[in-house]
Formats: structure tokens, C-alpha cells, sequence
């Protein structure tokens, strides 16, 4: 069976990200914007998605499958991301895959530190800043899940790494933000600038290309939190 | 054909509509989950859109009974409203217009409510008086022409609608309680209580702080039994003085224009009351069934008749705007 065509993206985080790969090439074309600038979801996605078409030769009739990282991370960011996958499928029959972006995060950390077949790695916490004194974070070894996708205080999950026994290989900006804590509990984590703490284009269509398909009513964003109403609704 | 996108509070709408202003299909999903927390939360009315959108285009689609093939213009509310829920229907129009090549109307959703009235099968033509009155927004503007206006006054606070809710509030009466206001009205006396209409605000300008402070005091002076008493008097009494307000600023604004002819739009033009008033009035008036006065994508695809499409791939790069940043 030939290579599935596949475009991805990803505006779980302040970076907008796109990624297209077919026959064993990839492509990547993002926005991540400076520290404290606003986040360009709304107004680069469709951009880049046209920029990578270019870049790739190929158009819409190539395209086999969107996949689309699902969070968890900003709301509006996700909204964005989830709107455009599935307004896209609608328009072009097009079925989508849709990939936890944290998943997406630890799987481009693994890539930067290219594994040798055999030969046993840390397992890899992705952590983004959730933000109000928390984090998103997953830990995953290999192809197994230790710690599913969960909102988190840091200290909490350093506490949860700590009883596992795992020091893992700490990515994304919540390990950057929360790097004294966590390194404390015995993760490595990578300098600030370093590529493995953003979200991969390639990673999230690498992904998708195995996951599973799923209807477009039913891809929704993993927030994790709920609304802030509903919460003080039920205090 | 345009295919137009609608959600810029807590509709989440979709609509077909011919170039000539036929409606094919205005499809509704109003998404009545905010009552609980007396207001729209931005937050729930975004998640609830990007549920909903798909199949709300879908089944305008279907009623209208054409595809996606037929569809040659995209049109979305850019603003003003919530950003967030502006950001799924723009978001989603993109998408649809750009994966297929499509032009893209950016339409603002005060041109979607006087446009409302220019759609078949009674299009009431400018010049007019434009009176919108809803839970969001209560304007007066001087038609002329598509798109061409003049703003002639609006609300220095609330919104008409949201004066009708906040009373309807006080009355023990739930939210959104406009509706059950007026129907709780019809039982009282218009004039048992005198409530102010905003007197000294000036010109077509509008203020609903004093009336809704008044009934506040009226129903603490009563006392908690004889409020409840008279909770229909106090209701008439209510409703008439915001009617009043409108019309009086309307009739302001149709001699200040020298026009005789005045549409009214909003969710606010469904009130008997407030229709009963105007059609008083020596005016030819312009009022669109009711499910195009409310928020519609009707009305968008209307407006977007008249908006400079923007070519592909002109509009990738296209955002909302907030309620305030811009607009008639
Ligand atoms: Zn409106």
C-alpha cells in the first residue's frame, strides 16, 4: 500500500504549525510567535496550509487525510485548529485523524534524540503551561502511555513522577516554564530554544497517518478544564 | 449562490440564499444552554458552535437542496460580538472558501440586520430609518442605499433586549425573560408606576440605566408581597416606558432625516408592545418575519450581496473583531 498523503496541523500552543508528508518526505512550515505575542492560529493557518502545498507540488486532490492535534492547550487556539480541520474534511470529503498534541510533542522529542532500535530511552513527559498555576502533561514510553493526558498541578506531577520512579526526558513550554521543579525529580530537559519543546508539523502527520479515523461531528478539542462558569457554577 | 455563517453570540446559524435575495434555507441551532448562568458565557456558546457548525451548514445545505458545487460565494459575521464564537463560523467559512477557491464575504453583523430587510419576498428599499433592538446592540441609522448608512444614534449603556432581560430578572421571571416579560405585561397597567425614558439624553441616543435602577426601587419600596402582587403592573409599567424610549428616539430620528418610511430588526422587533407603537406612527413600516429579525445567517448572506468579495486567497489571513472595535 503507498505512503498515505498527509496534512497536519496544530494551534494547541502559542505556535501555529503544519505539516505535510508523502512518499517518506515531510515538510513543515509554522508561526511561532515572540514571548508574549499574540498567537497567529486564526490568521496564519490557512496560509501555511497554502505555503506547504508549494513547497510539496501537491493540491487538494492529493491530500488523503487531515490530522489534527487536539489539545490539550489554549482554548480559542484549539478551536481554531479543530474549526479548520473539520470545516476542511466538510469541504473536501476528506477524513480526519485526530492526534493528542501532547502524544504529538513527546513523539517529536523522541525523533530529536533519534533512538537506536534496541536500546532503552528515558520515557518522555510532554508538558505544556495550562496556565493559573498548572500544566498539561502525559508521559509515555515508547508506545506505551505511563501517565495519561491530565491538567496538573506542577508540584503534583512531580509527586507522580517521583512515585512511579520515572525520570523522564521533559518537553514543551511547561517543562521550560517548570524546569528547576522538574529537574528536581530527576527529568532532563533540553535548553529553553531547543526544537523538541514545540510541537512537530511532521510529528502530528506521522500520527494521524496510523491513527484512527474519526466522523468530523466527532472531533472535538481534549480541553481537559472545563469552562470556568461551569466550575463556579457547581462551588 | 451564497452559503453564509452566522455566530457571532449564541445562534449558531447557517443559510443559503440566491444572489437575487431568495432565501433557500436559514437554518437555526440556538443553542439555549446559558439560562442557567443568567447570560451568555463566551467560553460555552464557542464549544457549543464548534459542535454545532458542521451539521448546521450540512442541513442548509440539504433544505436548500443544493451542494457545495452549487455555492459560489462563502459569506461569515467578522464582528462585532464574541470573539471566540466569531472566530469558529469565520474560521470555518475560510476553510470552506479556500480549500475550494471560493471568494469570501466579510460581513459586520449590524449590515446583516438592516439588510435583513432587503431580502424577497417583500424588500423593503432604501431610503429608511433603521430602528435594531436586541439583547446586543439598539441603534438608529439613515439608510440609503446596500451599504450605505449613517449612524444616527445608539445605547450609552445597555442594550434594549438586555433591559428587557434584566427586568425580567427582577421579576423573578428567569433569563432571557424579554419574552416572558411582555406576556407577564399583558395582565398590568402600563401606567400604574411612571418609569423615566432616559429624558435627558438627548439627539436619538439611547439610556436604559434609569429604568432599570427605577424598578429596582419600586419593587425594594413595595416590599417583597406587594411587589409580587403587583408584579404585572410593575412588568406593563416596565415595558412601556422602554417602548416609549425607542419610539420616541425613532420618531427623533425620522424628523431629524425627514424620512417617512422605518425598519425595525433585532430580537427586540418581535414585542407586541413596541410594534403596536410604531405601526401608530405615520410611517410605512419594514419589519421581517421574526426568525429574521433575530440573529440569522439570512440576513449575512443578504448583507454579503452588497460586500466587496475578497478573491482567493485574499482572505486567509482574515480576523474577527470585538464587540466595540468597529462596526456601522
Ligand atoms: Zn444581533
Amino acid at each position: 500500500m503507498p505512503a498515505l498523503t498527509v496534512l497536519g496541523f496544530d494551534t494547541a500552543t502559542a505556535a501555529t504549525v503544519a505539516g505535510l508528508t508523502f512518499n517518506g518526505q515531510s515538510f513543515e512550515r509554522r508561526d511561532d510567535p515572540a514571548v508574549g505575542a499574540r498567537p497567529g492560529h486564526a490568521t496564519r493557518l490557512l496560509s501555511l496550509i497554502e505555503d506547504l502545498f508549494k513547497d510539496g507540488g501537491v493540491g487538494w486532490k492529493d491530500i488523503d487525510r487531515v490530522a489534527i492535534g487536539v489539545g490539550p492547550g489554549s482554548f480559542t487556539g484549539l478551536r481554531i485548529g479543530v474549526a479548520t480541520a473539520r470545516a476542511l474534511a466538510q469541504a473536501r470529503g476528506l477524513p480526519i485523524a485526530p492526534v493528542s498534541t501532547l502524544r504529538a510533542l513527546a513523539a517529536g522529542a523522541l525523533e530529536g534524540i533519534s533512538p537506536i532500535e534496541g536500546i532503552s530511552l528515558r520515557p518522555v513527559a510532554a508538558i505544556i503551561d495550562a496556565r493559573r498555576g498548572e500544566i498539561f502533561a502525559g508521559v509515555w514510553e515508547g508506545e506505551a502511555t505511563l501517565l495519561a493526558p491530565q491538567a496538573v498541578a506542577p508540584d503534583d506531577f512531580c509527586q507522580t513522577l517521583r512515585q512511579l520512579g520515572c525520570e523522564p526526558t521533559a518537553v514543551g513550554d511547561g517543562a521550560v516554564r517548570y524546569r528547576s521543579m522538574l529537574e528536581a525529580a530527576g527529568a532532563l530537559i533540553a535548553a529553553d530554544e531547543a526544537s523538541e519543546h514545540r510541537v512537530s508539523g511532521p510529528a502530528i502527520c506521522e500520527l494521524g497517518a496510523r491513527g484512527d479515523l474519526v466522523s468530523l461531528d466527532k472531533v472535538i478539542p481534549n480541553y481537559l478544564r472545563q469552562p470556568d462558569a461551569e466550575i463556579s457554577l457547581k462551588s | 449562490m451564497i452559503l453564509a455563517l452566522e455566530t457571532s453570540c449564541d445562534d449558531t446559524c447557517a443559510a443559503v440564499v440566491t444572489d437575487g435575495g431568495v432565501i433557500r434555507s436559514n437554518v437555526i441551532s440556538s443553542q439555549g444552554i446559558h439560562d442557567r448562568f443568567g447570560g451568555v458565557v463566551p467560553e460555552i456558546a464557542s464549544r457549543h458552535h464548534l459542535e454545532l457548525v458542521n451539521a448546521v451548514v450540512d442541513e442548509a445545505l440539504h433544505k436548500a437542496e443544493v451542494t457545495l458545487d452549487d455555492v459560489t460565494l462563502v459569506a461569515a459575521t467578522q464582528g462585532p460580538g464574541l470573539i471566540g464564537a466569531l472566530l469558529v463560523g469565520l474560521v470555518t467559512a475560510k476553510s470552506i472558501a479556500s480549500s475550494r477557491e471560493l471568494p469570501l464575504a466579510a460581513v459586520d453583523h449590524l449590515h446583516g440586520h438592516i439588510a435583513a430587510v432587503f431580502l424577497e419576498p417583500q424588500p423593503f428599499e432604501p431610503p429608511f430609518v433603521a430602528l435594531i433592538v436586541s439583547g446586543g446592540h439598539t441603534l438608529l441609522v439613515d439608510v440609503t442605499g446596500p451599504r450605505e448608512f449613517a449612524l444616527l444614534g445608539q445605547t450609552l449603556d445597555d442594550a434594549g433586549g438586555e433591559a428587557f432581560d434584566k427586568g425580567a430578572r427582577m421579576l423573578g421571571l428567569g433569563y432571557p425573560g424579554g419574552a416572558a416579560l411582555e406576556r407577564l405585561a399583558q395582565d398590568g397597567d402600563p401606567n400604574a408606576f411612571s418609569f423615566p425614558t432616559a429624558k435627558g439624553v438627548k439627539g436619538c441616543d439611547f439610556s436604559f440605566a434609569g429604568v432599570k435602577t427605577a424598578l429596582l426601587y419600586a419593587i425594594r419600596d413595595l416590599g417583597e408581597k406587594e411587589a409580587d402582587r403587583r408584579r404585572a403592573d410593575l412588568a406593563a409599567s416596565y415595558q412601556s416606558a422602554i417602548v416609549e424610549a425607542l419610539v420616541q428616539r425613532a420618531q427623533r430620528a425620522l424628523d431629524k432625516t425627514g424620512r417617512a418610511r422605518l425598519a425595525l430588526g433585532g430580537g427586540v422587533a418581535a414585542n407586541g408592545a413596541l410594534r403596536g407603537r410604531l405601526e401608530a406612527l405615520a410611517v410605512d413600516l419594514g419589519i421581517p418575519p421574526r426568525e429574521l429579525c433575530t440573529d440569522n445567517a439570512a440576513m449575512i448572506a443578504s448583507a454579503a450581496r452588497s460586500v466587496e468579495p475578497l478573491a482567493f486567497p485574499m482572505y486567509l489571513d482574515l480576523d474577527v473583531y470585538p464587540t466595540g472595535a468597529k462596526g456601522l
